[in-house]
């Protein structure tokens, strides 16, 4: 019984690999095509269910290697809730195979998860891994190119993160990270352990797709399916947040080696994201770009160095996961850039809605569910003084809001393509009872969580307090 | 002086009101808020093939205004005016990890607001009764807008307010990219710049009050009572001044608001010029003159001389204009700021004046931006050099134009009358110089006015010109209520009374329902010790 922490995990990848296997030996009917997606969302909500039930259970396994707290709870119910979504949301009839698009976002949940629970360095490298092949298979299904692109990219990124992963267990003598936090207590900030975690933030920072090392995800995501595009720009980030969050809260003692990197970074993609927004018209790239500022947000968190901060940081996270992964399978094709979504509205009302929803909480526009989070963690930065860098969150939210405002005038303003002119690229999304029904709870999500953010900024809480902050 | 220093004394003892305690309900300001948000989602997801139910749609919009308005004359009606607490409040913890409560409550002044925005919610629906196109998105919108004023005028919780605050935005700019005239993109990214700049130096200057009161909650109630120091007490004011002079607006961060009162369809400029723009004002009041003594005393010469210089450009801006809805537009500045000068007045008599011009600047400004869109749009011009001599042609509409600048103007039987003469009997003794340059600006804007109804009204016809039609009763009936509120409170400001009694009929008058709470806001200054404690 100790172990049915782990259940969600286990779900999961068996889910993902009698999914794939079943489809690639013909194993399940054609009609299976109406039914499976809606069986795997169930599954997953059933995975999110146990995990809110047994997740409350306190505890080690397998040595120490992982461990179940309020953390790890937090990102592990964030990213199913994400998941399970995700998959009602999706128009399958854009994606390139079913069985591998319902697989790839369950794997990429379970490295999010392994992330989320893993209390040394190798876990969260394996968790930081399988989420990003996760998203290199999905891409390669259409764009084998781009995938290579991807996989390289990735290859460099944890060259990166192997590299500063080495050097801090040489510094520290210790691959667990709280025997890390109780050695880095006793040590001063050093240009030695100063150069590896730089490194080690490097890399995460390419994994997460955050300004300015978002060039190689970005483009990539531009060319993937929209599930595909949704696990790059936000499953995968999320996996590389959880790990930087973890990380950081190991090295707390010592802030002086990261945080003004890490200030940095976010004002970079604060403001960068927000300007890049408001400078494109395509919804998949505004989509994009509003996803990388308000990862800068998440970092600016993670930069405040305590609790209120990280916890902000987390509850953000939450938020941004749902948004930033369901937002581009919301969109589906509109690969014919705006014209694509004139009048979507109109014709498909409930996606739109969501559509909006997406990229206004991606915005921090009120009373959405990354608003709260943005104010958490500006909070957070007023109290640490830090009024330069809130000053510049703010700047990019509004130039944020303002491009999503010209996305809302195409949505619900411009009159519909005519049918003759809608080519391939710019499809409508089929409608089925799964989709609608996806459309719907993933509003409800995003307008609901700042509703119920007692309790979801509580666990965030418990979870920042989780990783030995005060 | 004594009469008017009366008036704005709180009544010693409670009047009974005839009808009050029929309706009460623990969630009265709530349902202000969140009944037009469901009914805005209601309407965005009800199906409506081809416009068939656009009408249905609009009437559920008329409704659910007039249902507002019931409310909140109930919640006028039984307002306790003796005390000087908040009153209908709610309080729930919402986010107690960072401090927020969902705390809402009134006062005399937010009952004030309230009403206005009541006032102004209705008129602003009964102008859009005549939008085409896409009908369900304009009043979803419409309903939006309205929730998030009146959840800033409500919140008692600072994290709720900028929620609310910073809600309106969206929903104005969507409806003026979708409704508005020719020059509308830039009228809706003036409005968003602008207003983002506000809502940013509000959220600064929130989160910094936040952090010096112990970063321990957002309740006004703590928050603004906090113990500072003079100079932390003037960075948050200046900041809050910001954010107020971006959406009043005041000179010189009024940048949005020829274009947006000049673009946005009829009823979304009523709601803008109305309502919206007054919480600038009401985010003055809360803060700077209630909450920081130091700062608003140390800066209330800053804000006369904002006053000044707004009154003034907006009356020399309006003389240049050659389109009649600029000129609106610059005019409907000149109201916040002579309430910016009954609260840079820092007195009794100032800030009562500051209060009921809230309504009063809001009604006025609402109709001389109504009067003037029906009238281009009646005369299919905006320009001055065509519109000419429209009086004999456009009787009805002639004379809301002549009501709206006579209560720009603040002529008698109007309550912006009552307004002015406080709010410059509070100034000139506290503020002269700023009494007296507003005063200036205040001529010249009666020459703008003059010239206005001269040429547009009272000139020889223009034969050049197209055709023009009056407006119907139909079209113009929003602006009855409007110049209707201005008369009747011009007329009973302490409410009717049952003749030769004491005992108010249906309306216990606004003057005495705003008074609750006032007295507090204005009581006198101590300057603190050097020790950092007010005696």
């Amino acid at each position: 019984m100790r172990y049915f922490v782990l259940l969600p995990e286990a779900l999961l990848v068996a889910l993902a690999i009698v999914v794939m296997v079943a489809g690639r030996f013909g194993w399940l009917p054609a009609t299976s095509r109406r039914w499976l997606p809606l069986a795997v969302s169930v599954l997953v909500l059933v995975a999110l269910g146990v995990e809110l039930w047994a997740g409350a259970l306190v505890g080690t396994f397998f040595g120490g290697a992982l461990v179940s707290d309020r953390f790890a709870l937090f990102a592990k119910a964030a990213v199913l809730l994400t998941a399970a979504v995700a998959i009602a949301t999706t128009d399958w009839t854009a994606e390139d195979s079913l069985f591998v698009g319902l697989a790839m976002p369950l794997l990429a949940a379970f490295g999010v998860m392994v992330a989320a629970s893993s209390a040394d360095l190798v876990g969260l490298w394996a968790g930081l891994e399988v989420a990003g092949a996760a998203s290199v298979v999905m891409v390669a299904l259409r764009r084998p190119d781009l995938s290579l692109r991807l996989l390289v990219a990735g290859g460099i990124a944890s060259a990166l993160v192997l590299v500063g992963l080495a050097f801090v267990y040489a510094t520290t003598g210790n691959p667990n990270l709280s025997g890390i936090r109780a050695v880095i207590g006793n040590e001063a900030p050093a240009l030695p352990l100063a150069i590896p975690v730089l490194l080690l933030l490097g890399g995460l920072a390419v994994r997460a797709g955050i300004a300015p090392f978002h060039v190689a995800g970005l483009q990539v995501g531009l060319g993937a399916s929209p599930l595909g595009a949704g696990l790059i720009f936000g499953t995968a980030a999320v996996a590389a947040a959880t790990v930087g969050i973890k990380l950081t809260a190991a090295l707390v003692a010592i802030p002086d080696v990261y945080v003004p990197w890490v200030n940095v970074v976010s004002a970079l993609a604060m403001v960068g994201g927000g300007a890049a927004a408001l400078a494109v018209r395509s919804p998949r790239p505004r989509l994009a770009y509003l996803a990388v500022a308000q990862l800068g947000w998440v970092a600016a968190g993670v930069g405040t160095h305590f609790r209120s901060g990280i916890g902000g940081s987390l509850f953000l996270l939450g938020a941004f996961a749902v948004a930033a992964t369901c937002g581009p399978a919301l969109l589906g094709r509109a690969e014919g850039g705006e014209p694509a979504i004139h009048g979507f509205g109109t014709l498909r009302p409930l996606r739109a809605a969501g559509l909006a929803l997406a990229m206004l909480s991606l915005a921090g526009a009120p009373p959405l569910a990354g608003f709260f989070g943005e104010l958490a963690v500006a909070a957070a930065l007023a109290q640490s003084g830090n009024y330069v860098l809130l000053g510049l969150g703010l700047l990019g939210s509004v130039l944020a809001i303002a491009a999503v405002v010209g996305t809302l005038r195409v949505l619900y303003i411009q009159s519909p393509l005519e049918e003759s002119r809608r080519g391939a690229a710019a499809a409508l999304p089929a409608v089925t009872a799964l989709s609608t029904a996806g459309a719907v709870v993933f509003c409800i999500v995003i307008a609901g969580y700042g509703v119920f953010g007692n309790s979801i900024m509580g666990l965030a809480d418990q979870g920042a307090e989780a990783l030995g902050l005060r | 002086m004594t009469l008017l220093a009366s008036i704005v004394q709180a009544s010693p003892t409670p009047v009974p009101v005839p009808g009050a305690g029929i309706f009460t309900s623990p969630f009265l300001l709530s349902l202000l808020i969140w009944v037009p948000v469901f009914i805005a989602v209601a309407i965005a997801v009800m199906p409506n093939p081809r416009g068939r139910y656009d009408v249905l749609m609009k009437q559920i919009a008329f409704f659910t205004m007039l249902g507002l308005m019931f409310i909140l004359f109930i919640a006028y009606n039984q307002f306790e005016n003796f005390l000087p607490t908040m009153q209908y409040e709610e309080k729930v913890p919402w986010l107690p990890a960072i401090g927020v409560t969902y705390h809402l409550g009134v006062d005399g002044p937010g009952l004030v607001m309230l009403m206005l925005s009541g006032l102004i919610g209705l008129a602003s629906v009964l102008a859009s009764l005549g939008v085409r196109e896409r009908v369900r998105t304009y009043f979803s919108l419409l309903l939006l807008t309205q929730a998030s004023v009146n959840g800033a005028i409500v919140a008692r919780d600072m994290f709720v307010f900028v929620m609310f605050w910073a809600a309106a935005a969206v929903p104005l700019a969507v409806l003026i990219l979708g409704w508005g005239g020719p020059r509308r993109t830039s009228a809706a990214w003036r409005l968003l710049g602008y207003w983002g700049l506000g809502t940013a130096a509000l959220v600064v200057g929130v989160l910094a009050l936040y952090t010096l009161a112990g970063g321990q909650t957002f309740d006004m109630d703590v928050l603004l009572k906090a113990t500072l120091t003079p100079r932390n007490q003037v960075v948050i004011s200046v900041a809050m001044i910001v954010a107020a002079a971006t959406r009043l607006p005041l000179f010189p961060l009024h940048g949005w608001v020829r274009d947006v009162l000049a673009e946005a369809p009829v009823g979304v400029a009523v709601i803008v010029a109305g309502a919206t723009t007054r919480l600038g004002a009401f985010l003055l009041l809360r803060t700077v003159i209630a909450a920081e003594p130091a700062a608003g005393h140390l800066l209330s010469p800053v804000l006369a001389a904002l006053a000044a210089m707004t009154v003034g450009y907006a009356g020399l801006a309006a003389l240049r204009a050659t389109d009649v809805r600029h000129m609106a537009a610059y005019l409907a500045m000149v109201p916040g700021g002579i309430t910016v000068l009954g609260l840079a007045a820092v007195s009794p008599l100032g800030i009562a004046g500051s209060v009921l011009s809230l309504f009063t600047g809001g009604l006025a400004a609402a109709l001389i931006a109504g009067v003037c869109a029906t009238l281009a749009e009646r005369a299919q011009s905006r320009s001055l050099a065509v519109l000419s001599g429209l009086a004999p042609r456009m009787p009805n509409v002639a004379w809301l134009l002549i009501i709206a600048a006579l209560a720009l103007l603040g002529v008698p039987i109007l309550a912006s009358f009552t307004a002015e003469v406080m709010t410059f009997f509070g100034a000139f003794k506290n503020q002269p110089i700023g009494a007296f340059a507003v005063a200036v600006g205040l001529a010249v804007s009666a020459v703008a006015i003059a010239t206005l109804l001269r040429r547009v009204l009272f000139a020889s016809p223009n034969p050049d010109a197209p055709g023009v039609s009056d407006a119907s009763l139909g079209e113009t009936w929003f602006l009855g209520l409007l110049a209707g509120a201005l008369l009747w409170v011009g007329m009973f400001p302490g409410g009717p009374k049952i003749p030769g009694t004491e005992f108010p009929l249906f309306d216990p008058g606004l003057l005495n329902q705003m008074t609750a709470g006032i007295s507090d806001l204005a009581s006198p200054y101590t300057p603190p010790t050097p020790g950092g404690v007010t005696p």
